[in-house]
């Protein structure tokens, strides 16, 4: 298992009046090539936890195994630039990273940084800027003049033009209009099905988790609470509201309609099937 | 990034904690005057033990002190250096070739290097056991008797306690910039010149952007709620003297007194 977390614990401000652990013993392997989603209320440690992945943060204790790589608390900052390379780590609200003069030229700092020559680093940089939908012509524009959710894509294009093999997303979405996040999130899985890349999305729209996801990791109290396929993850709802967060649309109706007295089965996770359920029953009856 | 300790404040429960933050302010003064006399070693030593018994009654850990005067040391040498090629009086204290050391350029570096501390343990007593809001309401209180004379005392508490409010919200965002960047690869450490500049500019154009987003926006949001610098307003929070404040006074204006006496008998 190419990514995983064995026994990690990390603490903030060790040795301070301000120390507080922010992961537990967490024990955790990712699926590669797939789409995993990290979901969990705030300050459960979901954000400290993808951290660890490409050795932004070391474990305090225990080992992070990521592709050929062994994270340990005694790691040298020094070793840890090609791993970088390979896991790509978008974080929140990216856009504040943006500081070049042109949008071409921010794209292009990550794979120069990682060693690319000039030319290189513009072709993977124009590629990957068309992939996020930024036309050609805004390319030499400054990136500070673009709207929230342009800045946004020339945000993560900026990881993508360092092509890695593993692309691990704090809350993309979050603060984008509907039509956005949903463009962003079909980014993601065609970067997933087309370039087999494994993804990693923190997020709280349990839309997307549905819809895109293959397997969610929830955290809870800076702990693995479930690790699941999706859809087994979401024939049991129980789990959702006892954390207090809202099902997909479509699950709650479904779980609304079992509660009436419908019976419809497991697996219905789409609105196309449920619909047909819904249909299968109510003929039934007549 | 998060271990900055100079100026932090400490949430405990002491005596000190507890004190008036007007007379708090008002005691640090007469101390920092105190250590500005020619006393010498002997009124240093003084000062310095009763420094750290207020460090001890406030409950505040020797390391957090030595911390908060880390960022100085580099100062210090710098100091002694400058000190040791310039000073030319006193007695020989080393000669190599035509090198020479004099025993005033080692004491005045020490003389300063005393003074430095003992400024830094007195205002970190102040910072860490008084809750920056209290700070400066303290502040903007004992500037008030000056209003007659112009001075904005309520705007210049209002700044800095929104740059106090700031202080852990930019480190906050600097240390997030920075691991962004460094999800780039961005190496603050290693690399050659050209790109150590880039480095650091590409952590400091972003903060700079952020920061003043940031301003316009709390402007925006003060002004939505209809705020005027100008106008009187009441305080929910009251400063109360008690007779630990004026005992506090009282032994701090006996050390000022102690210390004149040992600087011009």
């Amino acid at each position: 298992m190419p990514i995983a977390f064995e026994k990690v614990s990390y603490e903030y401000s060790v040795g301070t009046p301000f120390a507080h652990g922010a992961l537990n013993e967490v024990d955790l392997a990712i699926e590669m090539g797939k789409v995993t989603a990290i979901i969990g209320s705030t300050g459960s440690g979901k954000t400290t936890l993808v951290q660890h992945l490409n050795a932004l943060l070391l474990p305090t204790s225990g080992t992070v195994l990521v592709l050929d790589r062994t994270i340990t608390s005694k790691n040298k900052p020094k070793s840890l630039k090609s791993l970088r390379k390979n896991v790509g780590l978008v974080f929140q609200f990216p856009e504040y990273q943006l500081f070049e003069e042109t949008i071409i030229k921010d794209v292009m700092f990550g794979p120069l940084n990682f060693g690319c020559t000039q030319e290189e680093a513009y072709t993977k940089s124009c590629n990957a800027l068309k992939v996020c939908g930024i036309d050609e012509s805004l390319f030499e524009k400054s990136p500070l003049d673009l709207s929230g959710g342009q800045k946004r894509r020339v945000a993560i294009a900026g990881i993508l033009a360092i092509d890695p093999q593993v692309l691990v997303l704090d809350e993309p979405t979050a603060g984008l209009d509907p039509q956005g996040s949903k463009q962003m999130m079909q980014l993601f899985m065609q970067l997933n099905r087309q370039y087999d890349k494994t993804v990693l999305i923190v997020t709280h729209d349990m839309e997307h988790v549905l819809n895109y996801c293959d397997n969610v990791v929830v955290m809870n109290e800076g702990k693995v609470l479930t690790h699941q396929r999706v859809s087994d993850f979401f024939n049991e709802l129980t789990l959702l509201q006892n954390m207090n967060i809202n099902p997909p649309h479509v699950l709650y109706l479904r779980e609304e309609l079992k509660k009436c007295g419908f019976h419809l089965g497991d697996g219905l996770h789409d609105l196309a099937s449920l619909a047909k359920a819904i249909a299968a029953e109510v003929n039934s009856h007549e | 990034m998060n271990n900055i300790a100079l100026g932090r404040y400490i949430p405990m429960n002491s005596v000190i904690h507890k004190l008036d933050p007007r007379y708090k302010i008002i005691a640090m003064f007469i101390l920092l005057v105190a250590v500005f006399l020619p006393t010498g070693f002997q009124g240093y030593g003084i000062l310095a033990v009763f420094v750290l018994g207020t460090l001890l009654l406030a409950k505040l850990k020797l390391n957090f002190i030595i911390k908060a005067m880390k960022p100085m040391m580099f100062m210090l040498v710098f100091l002694l250096v400058i000190n040791i090629l310039v000073l030319r009086t006193g007695y020989v204290l080393f000669s190599y070739g035509g090198f020479t050391i004099y025993s005033d350029a080692i004491f005045q570096t020490l003389y300063i290097t005393v003074r430095l501390a003992l400024m830094i343990m007195i205002t970190t007593v102040l910072t860490a056991t008084t809750k920056p809001l209290d700070l400066t309401l303290g502040i903007e209180d004992l500037l008030s008797p000056f209003k007659r004379f112009h001075v904005p005392a309520h705007e210049i508490a209002m700044m800095i306690s929104i740059a106090l409010r700031f202080i852990p919200t930019l480190i906050e965002e600097t240390d997030r910039i920075m691991k962004a960047q460094a999800s780039r690869g961005v190496d603050l450490k290693e690399g050659k010149f050209k790109e150590k500049i880039m480095a650091i500019l590409s952590l400091i154009v972003p903060l700079f952007v952020s920061s003043f987003q940031r301003a316009e926006d709390l402007a925006d949001a003060m002004e939505a709620r209809g705020y005027v610098p100008s106008q009187s307003r009441t305080r929910y929070k009251q400063l109360k003297r008690t007779w630990k404040d004026t005992v506090m006074i009282l032994i701090t204006l006996s050390v000022l007194g102690l210390m004149f006496f040992l600087a011009f008998r």
